[in-house]
């Protein structure tokens, strides 16, 4: 323990207290300045900015301190690190858990009020800065960790064990304990999409504030048109590094767990959706009221739900509401009200503003047409917010569902996918149209017209795709015309545009990104097959079909998905593929006990040969001598046409490791009575192939050939009467025999009688037969006698997948991301061209 | 009222009664296995009986073991995947599938595990499938 470590704990809470004040008296001068517009009040608000910001990175650089000295005294240093972890871990320990996420969360708010209170210009500026010094000021509480009784405002992450567990028995008799070691970071998070999944999403949380805070401003101003210009690029930025986040999580969910997806529905993920979607929904209406000071209403309003979302989503991960529906929720750390209250606040002063002034907010003079840019822009925005709505109340059910029932559960996965499919359909076709609208004036006739090419390609695409894919679900087809058409419609835009003015691309580009993003995902979640050999397709073939029952006679309805591979025996699998397993290798390096399995793939059709290395390993957080708890780590080959993913669901080597575990358990309970010896004269057969090698009790057997008996001293109803060569060599010794068994059939008053004399090898006490002889597999069975060890068949039982198009569901992403750059770049630079010509 | 708007007021309602029918439909209650079996995917919870038989069979590629639910019924369970990582540390399960003949068969399960060390802390369900 360092000695001055506890003093840096009294600092780090000071520091932190310190921000809060002055977050506060920064709020108060802003509040004056934007009432007043008081340039004075502005610039002392900025200083008192400025210095919140300054004490909370001293306070973020104290607790890295800590966590690199391994001050496990302090709950959050032994909670989440160890003193194994690699630097780079213990750097993401410091945003890993709750508190220290808070922190960074403030700290990328603050960059981005010192970007404000640089490019923003009045009237918005001081009020813009008060909305967003406010909501800092309710993250900042939610760490600053004060005391009153019973009462705690905050968790603090430089409370000490003891303020933890103050009742825990070691900290009664010490309570200056410190840990000798971390429970450390969980297994699962070690991974580099993890490491930069955090940052990305707090920049994209603190981001998508600025726009609340111009709403709010122009609702305090009064001013309800010139908001959603600087607006603009941070909403965009925002939804960059939302999807951008979106993406890291479900890229490492698909390298990382073992359900061998992307998505799953859970309220986390939906939990980072549907601000996206909401945010997406106010860009939307931004644009088309910079363009035609349209939808001043629908902005606002988009503008104050996105945040309110992320805020929604911030408390139900954080304050444990979650716990029983989600796989990764945080553990509540007693800040449910807090988190509610801030929640509360910010949708009621929210909302509050909207309404009072709701009156006076400007309404469009005259309808738009049904064709025009405003419409179409509109209606995008209005099926964002419907699928965002369907998403939120399906991830609200632990509340919403009471309304049902009791006790709900969440709701079906199908539920989600029931909705969201003709949603997406629906709007892939709208995109079009409005791309088209955007940049030109149509009416009816002009635009079938100037579709009919378009259309033409999407329909040759689709019907390719139906053909090649044998699609027959007219749902389905429906769905990729339209997902073809969006790629198809928006291309033809997007390259029209890109020749005279490709600045503009982003939009079109978001859109097309949107189209293949929706093929991917079909392609590869209903086309998901997984790899099986024939045996194992003809036994679900039967199970589907009703015909397989159970010793109760019921029928079985469950598809087995998985397969049994034994070390060095090839099995086809799909038709496509001869796989071996060719054994594991044991490491201590990362993960002490890991298993790294390999796995050789061969095409039937020709070509290279590749490998895939899926890993078993102990979870050491969770692991203990009595038990073992198994964690794999699955490997995934990426291919442009689909990917193979695979992970090992259980192994010989990992059933053995539990024997010994469980036996170890056993004596050690019963270690005052006398263990019997094994009996060391029990037989087992085991089977050969031909020139296989097995290695068992000090021995190794190969088995080479078959021959034919000399059948003269043999009965002469011999029908079959074969040898089997076998070369036996002792390891200690390196003394070698070769033993010649005889395996006979003869048929005696209509009976066949087998024949197969042991043979024996005195000088080590062994005894041979040839009991069984299996011509289809070129395998015998051999009874061997005297082995003080019994041979265990080293085998594996993987699941293995088939994943088409994975990659063009990345694709599809890496375009809308690419689409939102363009549109960054080109909003930003239109702001900063205008800031330059004010001052 | 302008016509638009009664039809945008209907359109909405219409929406929002089938959203919720739908919603209704797709989420169903926690129960037991007495009522579990006239239910499909039947969401049971209960506790592991570790004094009674459990594995994974490699010749019906099943993982079988007996649990016990709220109501102190005791059943049998096959879940068709391996045992899920974290099963023995489970201190709730909840099963989500159908009974048939005294034999529950999940098609998936959820463990609520322990925090790692203070049994105060409230736990965390993990889906089998994904630990």
């Amino acid at each position: 323990m360092l000695e001055f470590a506890p003093v840096i704990g009294i600092m780090g809470k000071l520091t932190i207290t310190l921000s809060f004040l002055f977050c506060v008296i920064s709020m108060v001068f802003y509040f004056r300045a934007a009432q007043a517009d008081n340039e004075r009040q502005l610039k002392i608000g900025n200083w008192m900015f400025g210095l919140q910001g300054l004490f909370m990175v001293i306070a973020s650089a104290l607790l890295v301190f800590l966590i690199f000295k391994h001050q496990f005294q302090f709950y959050y240093v032994f909670n989440y690190t160890s003193l194994d972890l690699a630097p780079k871990y213990l750097w993401s320990a410091f945003y890993g858990g709750q508190e220290g996420s808070f922190m960074l969360w403030i700290l990328f708010s603050w960059i981005a009020g010192i970007c404000l209170m640089k490019w923003t210009r009045a009237p918005y500026k001081a009020p813009v800065l008060f909305f967003l010094a406010l909501t800092q000021a309710f993250l900042i509480s939610m760490i600053v960790g004060w005391r009153f009784g019973d009462f705690t405002f905050g968790a603090s992450p430089f409370r000490t064990l003891a303020e933890e567990m103050p009742n825990a028995p070691f900290i009664q008799a010490n309570p200056d304990f410190m840990p000798a070691d971390g429970t450390g970071l969980n297994d699962l998070l070690k991974s580099p999409w993890m490491m930069i999944h955090p940052p990305i999403l707090f920049v994209g949380f603190a981001m998508m504030t600025i726009p609340y805070c111009f709403a709010m401003a122009a609702l305090w101003k009064r001013k309800y048109n010139e908001w959603v210009g600087p607006a603009l690029p941070w909403t965009l930025g925002a939804n960059l590094s939302l999807l951008t986040a979106i993406f890291l999580g479900g890229y490492w969910a698909y390298v990382t767990l073992s359900f061998g997806g992307f998505w799953a529905w859970d309220p986390v993920e939906n939990a980072s959706l549907v601000p996206w979607l909401i945010g997406t929904a106010g860009i939307h209406t931004m644009i088309i009221q910079r363009k035609s000071s349209v939808a001043q209403k629908s902005s606002l309003l988009f503008a104050i739900l996105a945040y309110v979302l992320i805020v929604y989503e911030t408390f139900l991960t954080r304050s444990g509401v979650l716990a029983d529906s989600s796989v990764h929720s945080f553990v509540d750390l007693g800040l449910y009200n807090q988190l509610l209250i801030f929640m509360l606040v910010v949708t009621g002063v929210g909302l509050g503003m909207f309404f009072w002034r709701y009156k006076e907010l400007p309404s469009p003079e005259k309808e738009s047409k049904i064709l025009s840019r405003e419409f179409m822009t509109f209606t995008g925005a209005v099926l964002l917010l419907i699928l965002g709505v369907v998403i939120i109340l399906g991830t609200s059910s632990p509340i919403l569902g009471l309304l049902f029932n009791e006790n709900p559960t969440p709701p079906e996965i199908s539920f989600y996918n029931d909705w969201s499919m003709p949603i997406a359909i629906i709007m892939a076709l709208f995109t079009v149209l409005g791309q088209y609208l955007f940049w030109k004036k149509y009416d009816a006739e002009t635009l079938a017209s100037a579709l009919i090419y378009p259309t033409l390609v999407t329909s040759l695409l689709t019907l390719a795709s139906v053909i090649l894919g044998g699609v027959k679900n007219p749902y389905y087809m429906l769905y990729i015309f339209a997902g073809f058409f969006a790629v198809v419609g928006n291309s033809w835009v997007m390259a029209r545009l890109a020749m005279k003015q490709p600045k503009l691309i982003g939009g079109s580009l978001t859109h097309v990104g949107f189209g293949v993003l929706l093929l991917g995902v079909l392609a590869s979640s209903v086309y998901n097959r997984p790899l099986l050999d024939a045996n194992t397709q003809n036994y679900n073939a039967a199970v589907l079909a009703g015909e397989v029952v159970d010793e109760m006679g019921f029928p079985v309805s469950q598809t087995v998905e998985m397969l049994e591979l034994k070390l060095n025996e090839p099995k086809v699998i799909n038709n496509q593929y001869l796989v071996t397993y060719e054994g594991y290798d044991l490491t201590q390096q990362n993960r002490p006990g890991q298993q790294t399995y390999r796995f050789k793939f061969e095409t039937i059709e020709g070509g290279k040969p590749f490998y895939l290395y899926p890993e078993v390993y102990p979870m050491l957080a969770t692991s203990n001598a009595q038990n073992v708890n198994w964690s794999v780590d699955p490997d995934v080959r990426t291919g442009i046409m689909s990917d193979i993913y695979l992970y090992v669901a259980g192994s010989s080597y990992i059933e053995r490791r539990n024997n010994q575990i469980e036996e170890q358990g056993t004596i050690q309970n019963v270690s005052d009575v006398d263990i019997p010896a094994q009996p060391a004269d029990s037989s087992q057969s085991i089977e050969f192939k031909r020139g296989q090698t097995i290695e068992v009790g000090g021995f190794s057997f190969n088995f080479i050939n078959f021959m034919q008996a000399d059948t003269t001293n043999l009965p002469s109803n011999t029908s079959i009467g074969i040898r089997a060569q076998i070369e036996i060599k002792h390891a200690a010794s390196g003394e070698e025999f070769l033993i010649e068994p005889l395996f006979a059939v003869f048929t005696e008053n209509e009976q066949s009688f087998v024949m197969s004399p042991p043979v024996n090898l005195p000088s080590y006490d062994l005894s041979f037969q040839f009991s069984k002889v299996n011509p289809q597999t070129d395998s015998i069975e051999l009874t061997i006698t005297g082995l003080d060890e019994t041979y265990d068949e080293e085998w594996v039982l993987i699941v293995a997948e088939k994943k088409p198009f994975i990659s063009v569901v990345w694709t599809g992403t890496f375009l809308l991301m690419g689409g939102f750059t363009v549109s960054i770049y080109r909003h930003w630079r239109r702001e900063k061209d205008k800031n330059s010509k004010t001052t | 009222m302008k016509p638009k708007l009664i039809l945008g007021i209907i359109a909405i309602v219409a929406f929002t009664s089938m959203l919720m029918i739908n919603f209704g439909n797709s989420i169903s209650t926690y129960t037991d296995f007495e009522t579990a079996s006239e239910m499909k995917a039947a969401h049971v919870p209960g506790v592991w009986d570790s004094s009674k038989d459990h594995g994974f069979s490699r010749e019906t590629m099943q993982f079988s073991f007996y649990m016990t639910d709220d109501a102190g019924e005791t059943k049998k369970v096959v879940y068709p995947r391996p045992k899920p990582n974290n099963f023995e540390e489970a201190d709730r399960l909840v099963v989500i599938g159908e009974m048939r003949n005294d034999v529950f068969y999940a098609s998936e399960m959820l463990m609520k595990c322990p925090s790692k060390y203070n049994n105060a802390d409230p736990s965390e369900y993990v889906k089998a499938s994904e630990s």
